[in-house]
């Protein structure tokens, strides 16, 4: 209970000391379907959210990019260097697979979620991309791997912390250029903030791999309670349809 | 802003005052006839959808030699008309039938069909008067507005492109389309929906169909990713 008074009155100083700041997904610009703030309960994150000043690059919260190995590195310049040359390498999202984690945390579209008992869920809107989180309880003890990992959640205090490993090779960490393997280990740490019109996403990730030590990159997303997810049907027009690995523009 | 720092403080006072329990989180709990949460799987063979009573549908002259065309080109081995050889959607109400698991989420006012085929949603808005069907831009799962009716979940949709069959079989729909649904459980493992279909334009009347799930109990949902299919895209 001190904890939760304490958690109010940092979120009063944050209001005050934020109450300008503004990214264009913080617009509300139509009818409210939802309570205009994110209800009073901490652990109710259920709604939509939108991110905040989507950047294509994922960078770590020290704002440059990640701690890279030279395997890391090298993959990263591979894939700068063909968008420079005009022939961008294909991520699985360009296939119109699923982005897997945590890039699909990172797109500028509305995700929602939702509560259930013993299951949280995202669905967001880019590519129909469905997250299911299983909330406390271990892993499987044998996981083949997928493109959206297998996740697993529990509550710290008021924040929400996704465990998500089991990933393939296939997806990439961001729009850009950073990638990982199947030892990718993901912990996100998600809360409320600013008195619930806002939601932070500590990222950690992972992959010895592809960087040196483990980095954390953080997202933010505004409440959004005039949205509803639209349907977003990638396979139906896609003019980039990658050919031998690379994106074609059509 | 006053009106942010007037929700903190109550934040606050609840935090002050309230027992214990009421920090934990909330999570929806609908009454028992209307719980259909869970991960469940049709019954039956539904590939070629029939009315209640077995019959074909009331298909108009026009419609019945479509439908014709499309068992020939199934036969032959070339469905063109069929979307999903490419991925792309089975659209509503064609996802019903699919032979794929459903997860169902409930809160006040959403019920939420996660089908594991192209791992598609289904909003059902409990909150949410259909626009006018003129003014929707059709789309492949149209738009669904509920409401309960007692403990059967009354739902109807609209605003579908016309890229879509209504069944594997080739039954075809327009984009005037409207599908109703009365969805209930029998009893706590079975779930059934009544899926009226509304075409004026290939059907002489409204015709109903019945499709039944159950209950999958410690299922979950896989990972399904169609495109890997393409064989642009294996590896």
């Amino acid at each position: 209970m001190r904890y939760l008074l304490s958690a109010c009155i940092v979120g009063i100083g944050v209001l005050a000391s934020t109450s300008g700041l503004t990214a264009p997904s913080d617009v509300i610009d139509g009818p409210l379907i939802r309570p205009e703030v994110s209800s009073s309960d901490p652990r109710d994150l259920s709604g939509v959210w939108y991110i905040r000043l989507y950047n294509p690059q994922i960078n770590s919260t020290l704002g440059r990019l990640p701690p890279f190995t030279a395997r890391g590195k090298a993959e990263w310049d591979a894939r700068v260097k063909a968008e420079k040359d005009g022939s961008p390498m294909a991520d699985a999202s360009s296939y119109c697979l699923p982005h897997g984690v945590p890039r699909v945390m990172n797109s500028p579209y509305p995700i929602q979620i939702i509560q259930t008992h013993g299951e949280t869920v995202i669905v967001h809107e880019v590519a129909h991309n469905i997250r299911h989180i299983y909330m406390d309880q271990p892993h499987p003890p044998t996981l083949a791997p997928t493109f959206m990992g297998d996740s697993v959640g529990h509550w710290d205090g008021d924040t929400l912390v996704i465990d998500t490993l089991g990933f393939n090779d296939r997806t990439w960490i961001d729009e850009i250029g950073v990638i990982h393997g199947k030892q990718m280990h993901v912990i996100e740490r998600i809360r409320k903030i600013e008195g619930g019109h806002a939601l932070e996403n500590l990222v950690r990730i992972e992959d010895p791999e592809f960087f040196t030590e483990p980095w954390f990159a953080r997202i933010t997303y505004a409440w959004r309670p005039d949205l509803r997810i639209a349907e977003y049907v990638c396979e139906e027009n896609n003019r980039n349809m990658p050919v031998s690995g690379h994106t074609v523009a059509r | 802003m006053s009106g942010r720092v007037g929700l903190s403080l109550v934040c606050c006072l609840l935090a002050l005052t309230a027992a214990a329990a009421a920090c934990a989180q909330a999570i929806y709990n609908p009454p028992p006839g209307q719980n259909f949460e869970g991960v469940w799987l049709i019954q039956g063979d539904h590939s070629a959808v029939k009315t209640i009573d077995g019959r074909l549908p009331p298909l108009t002259r026009e419609a019945a030699t479509r439908y014709a065309a499309a068992i020939r080109a199934r036969r032959a081995g070339k469905p063109d008309f069929d979307t999903i050889q490419t991925c792309k959607p089975h659209g509503f109400p064609r996802i019903l039938f699919a032979a794929f698991p459903i997860e169902v989420l409930q809160e006040p006012t959403q019920v939420t069909f996660i089908h594991e085929v192209h791992h598609m949603p289904r909003m059902v808005y409990l909150d949410l008067t259909l626009p006018r069907l003129d003014d929707m831009d059709p789309n492949w799962m149209g738009l669904s507005a509920g409401h309960w009716d007692g403990d059967t979940l009354v739902v109807e949709s609209q605003g579908f492109n016309d890229l879509t069959t209504l069944d594997a079989a080739g039954l075809p729909h327009s984009t005037q389309m409207r599908v109703g649904e009365r969805i209930r459980k029998l009893d706590a493992d079975t779930l059934e929906d009544i899926v009226t279909i509304t075409d004026p334009k290939w059907y002489t009347k409204p015709w109903s169909t019945r499709v039944t799930y159950r209950r999958q109990p410690g299922l979950r949902l896989k990972e399904y990713a169609c495109m890997d299919s393409n064989p642009e895209v294996r590896r």
